[in-house]
Order: C-alpha cells, then structure tokens, then sequence
C-alpha cells in the first residue's frame, strides 16, 4: 500500500531539559533518511535526553524501528535517556511484540515524558 | 533427391516470406496509403500491396477495393516470379491469362502492373499491384513510381521485422529474469513439507505483490530421533537484500538446530550471525523476527516447546474451539539489539489441537473500520470456526486474507500444525456415534 503521508521531523530548541523532536507522517524507508539526519545532529549526554514526539506518526516500516532502536543505542552509550511520547495504540502494540517496551519507554504525552525525566 | 533450380529458388522465396510472416500485423495505415498513391499515380480505380506465400496470397492493403477475382491470385502469384515490372495490357489478350473462364466470362480487370517487393537478398515477397477495367499501357514513369513504393513497403516492412525482434529478444530476456526471480524464491520456502507421523502440517505464503519478494520464511524439518523442528519469521525489508537475508536465516536457524535445539539457544545463534552481519556498519540494520518451537511426541500428542524473538504469538485452536495464545513473554527482535531476550514456553498439543504461526502481514492488517486487525481479532476469527485442523485452518485465515481485501498491506506467511482428533472404538463414543 503506498504510504504518501511524507514525513516531517522538527527538533524543538529547549533552553534547559531535553531536546524534543517532533516526528509526523509516515516513517518508511523513503523518509526514515530525514530522521536518521536529524538524530544524528542531537549531541546526547549526561542530562542531555531526547524525547521523541511521535503522536503524528501515522505508520512506521522495520528502517524506521532500525532507526529508533540505533538513536537508543547511541543515546544510551552518551549515558542520555530517550523516551517515546504519543504512540497510537496500534504502533504501541507493534513495538511490544517486538519486544521494544523494554529497551524504549512509552509515554502519552512529551510533557509527561519531560516530568519523568525531571523525577 | 536434388532440388530443381526452379523449386529451390521458390524455397528460398517462401524462407523469406516465412521470415516476415510473424508481422501478422503487417497491413496498416502505411500500406494502405502505399496502394492509394498507386492507384492516384496510374490514374486507375484498384491498388493492393500482396504478399504470396506457397499457394495463399494475402491482401494487406487495398484501394478500390477491386472485385474478387481468381485471375488476380494468379497475377500476383505470376508477378513475384518474374524479375523486372510484371505488366499486362489487357488480360483478355495476355497468352498467360488466355484460356481463363474466370476472365473471358465476365467484365472485370484488363489491365495489371505490379512491381515486386524484394528483400535486399533479392527474394520477392509480394507485390504493389495496380488494375484497370479497361485495357491500357503502363509509362516508364508510372512503372518507376511503382517500383518505388514497392521499396517503401519492404522499408516498412523491414523497420517492422527489427522491431518485432528486439522485443521478442526482450521478452525473452525478461522471461530468462522472471524464471531466475521463481527459482530464487523457491529457495526462500521449503517446497513440500515433510510427513510427521502422527502430526497434520500444512503452509501457505500470501503474497501482496507477485513482483517483490518478501522476507517471510517457515521450515519444518526432523531433528534427532523422534524430534521435529518447526520455525516461522519475517525479515525487515523488501525485495533482493530481503530475500538473499531470508536464505541467511533459513539455513542459519536449520544449521543451529543441529549444533542445539534448544529453541532459546537456536534464537541467540541466529542473533550472534545477523549482528555479525552487520558489524561494518551496514545500514539499515538487518533484522528479523521468528518463532522456533521443538515437538517431541508424548502419547496421542506432542510436546511442544517454543521460543519467540519480537514474532506475534502463535495461538493454539484447542479440541473444543477454545483458542489461547502460546507466547512466551519479552521476546525481542534478533539481530539488532544489544543483549536481546528470547523467551521460551512449553506447552502440549492433543488430539483435536492445533497451532497456528503466522507473520504480521495477517495481524497488522486494516478491518474495513480502519482498526488493526491485531492479535484480537484473529483470535475471534478462529473462535468462530471453532476447532480444526491444520488444512482447515490454512482455509479459514485464506478466506480471512480474501475478505480483508485491500487492507492486507504485507506479505504474510502461514505454518498450521494439528493433531488429529481421537478416534473412537464403537463402543466409547456417545449414542449414535458413528
């Protein structure tokens, strides 16, 4: 089926806290390229976190699990957090069976995910 | 018996015409502008263009058109044999014609010129021919014109062979690619599952594109002694890079399997090789999901342990239609992360059960609500057919497939395994039983 949905990827400046990147559309192999360029401009860190605003995110192929599972990776190493804000219910329950609610955490809303961080 | 000259010459006449033969398309708009000009430049009513073969001549363009008669067979016929314009005055006066009934009884065509159209081998296929009812003479002018859209059409009809080769040569150079593509992807799914005594095993793979090959993969072969091994999984992505990391975890999972068994242990040897895979920083990351499962025979039924790596959870349709998932928790994707979980679960499967594996191409199909058909909507699916068996089950999700149409957006792959139910003695059954 063909996903035209596009994507777009905002990074928010934030003066203090994480960053947040805003993710809406569909995130396939054609746009994951757009995502993986702004992640890789994050400088993480110590209490340098991320949290990703996925609640326009309208369908998600394995490049872009790839991507999210790498930007993990990367954020863990730099001893940063990266937090998942938004998912809709179908997605939430693609990345659980795939076994991704252990590596990633999930939250509803990005201000609920920034409170989290700042406990 | 040697040739005469003369039959030879005609054989290798017909080669030629054979050679053009495929253009069944031949006639067309070009021709038929060919035979207006003719008849315009001899100021007479009929033109054709003609191609003779052993005894048919075929009209692929007519202006007129003229009356049909056996006389102009014949002419035509005649004018392919003779080298140089073929001109008759008046047919009723030509010693070739003379004697012809067909021409002496009713009033029809005197007059016949027709320059041939030759091969740049020599050989004449047909002609351009042009009639009058009354008698006349052709001008050298005319004869040359003539000769000329004679040349026209075998340009024409050259252009037209070239054409029709090269894509005869491309078909068949797509047919050689589509041959290769069919042999690649038998390699990706086992042809024929094997017999297992005392088991019913049946698969089927629903692609959504005849023209890309998916990454869904499922075997089921022996293992030492009495043991059977069965797998099913999905690799990420689409087309050659899927299908050649299809093949990788095929034999990956059989080669493991030997080495150990264990489910868990198969899993996290898979995942050592796809992380191997891509240790020079290949992007995107391979990966996969699967279910291996073990089944050791255990009276009327099977022992059944199995472990999952991010795959949706196999569900057993018990003997009484009751359908429960067998899903170890917390088993995560193989071969991207670091530290993967495979999680393993045992459970039986008697006589009447059956198992169903399947990738997400089935669950993460749309219902026509626009909901996700999810692993809830499955189970309620095979709770309304109640219980089955392993073929029937292939038949229920196929007919879940068709209905679900267009909302079906991936391929999806099936492996249904049961054990038949019990049979009863005459006397163990309810009233009636048999």
């Amino acid at each position: 089926m063909p996903h035209d949905n596009g994507l777009t990827v905002t990074l928010q400046p934030h003066a203090s806290g994480p960053h947040l990147l805003v993710v809406a559309g569909d995130l396939d192999h054609h746009t994951t390229p757009r995502l993986r360029a702004a992640l890789e401009e994050i400088e993480f860190g110590p209490g340098a976190d991320l949290v990703i605003d996925l609640s326009g995110l309208t369908f998600c192929d394995s490049t872009g699990i790839a991507t999210l599972v790498a930007a993990h990776q990367r954020a863990h190493d730099a001893g940063a957090a990266l937090l998942l804000a938004g998912l809709d219910s179908d997605i939430t329950r693609v990345f659980q069976i795939m076994g991704l609610d252990r590596l990633l955490a999930f939250y509803d809303s990005p201000e609920e995910a920034v409170r989290a961080l700042s406990r | 018996m040697p040739m005469p000259l003369a039959s030879a010459a005609e054989a290798r006449r017909l080669a030629a015409v054979r050679r053009y033969a495929a253009l069944d398309t031949a006639s067309g708009a070009a021709f038929d502008r060919v035979a207006a000009l003719a008849a315009r430049i001899f100021h007479a009513p009929f033109a054709t263009v003609t191609i003779v073969g052993d005894d048919t001549v075929r009209v692929i363009a007519e202006h007129g058109p003229p009356p049909r008669r056996a006389i102009l067979k014949r002419l035509c016929a005649a004018a392919v044999r003779h080298s140089g314009p073929y001109v008759v005055d008046d047919v009723l006066l030509d010693p070739r014609a003379a004697g012809d009934p067909a021409v002496r009884g009713e009033p029809g065509i005197r007059f016949y010129a027709a320059a041939a159209i030759t091969t740049a081998d020599g050989e004449a296929l047909g002609s351009v021919n042009v009639m009058d009812t009354r008698p006349r003479q052709a001008g050298e002018e005319e004869l040359a014109c003539l000769r000329d859209l004679a040349a026209l059409v075998m340009d024409e009809l050259e252009v037209r062979l070239t054409t029709h080769r090269t894509v005869e040569v491309e078909r068949e150079l797509r047919a050689g690619a589509e041959r290769l593509a069919r042999t690649l992807q038998r390699t990706l799914l086992p042809p024929a599952l094997p017999r297992v005594p005392g088991l019913c095993a049946a698969a089927a793979y629903h692609p959504v594109s005849a023209d890309e090959v998916g990454g869904d993969f499922y075997d089921l072969f022996t293992l030492d002694g009495d043991r059977w091994a069965f797998f099913l999984g999905d690799v990420c992505g689409k087309g050659a890079d899927a299908a050649a990391l299809t093949s990788l975890v095929r034999y990956t999972l059989r080669a493991a399997a030997v080495y150990d068994a264990d489910p868990h242990a198969v899993l996290a040897n898979l995942d050592a090789v796809l992380q191997q895979e891509h240790a020079g920083g290949e992007t995107p990351v391979p990966y996969c999901t699967a279910v291996f499962g073990v089944l050791q025979p255990d009276g009327d039924g099977f022992g059944v342990t199995l472990a999952t790596g991010g795959h949706p959870p196999a569900l057993a349709v018990r003997a009484d239609g009751t359908v429960e998932p067998i899903h170890p928790a917390g088993g995560q994707l193989i071969g991207i992360l670091r530290d993967p979980q495979f999680a393993q679960v045992s459970a039986r499967l008697n006589a009447g059960d059956a198992l169903l594996l399947y990738t997400d191409g089935l669950t993460e199909a749309r219902t026509p609500t626009g909901s996700m058909l999810d692993e809830d909507g499955l189970t309620a699916h095979l709770a309304a057919a109640g219980p089955t068996s392993a073929d029937s089950l292939l038949t229920t999700v196929h007919d879940l497939i068709t209905a679900l149409g267009t909302g079906v957006s991936d391929d999806t792959a099936v492996l249904a395994l049961s054990v038949p139910p019990a049979t009863r003695t005459p006397f163990s059954g309810s009233l009636g039983a048999a």
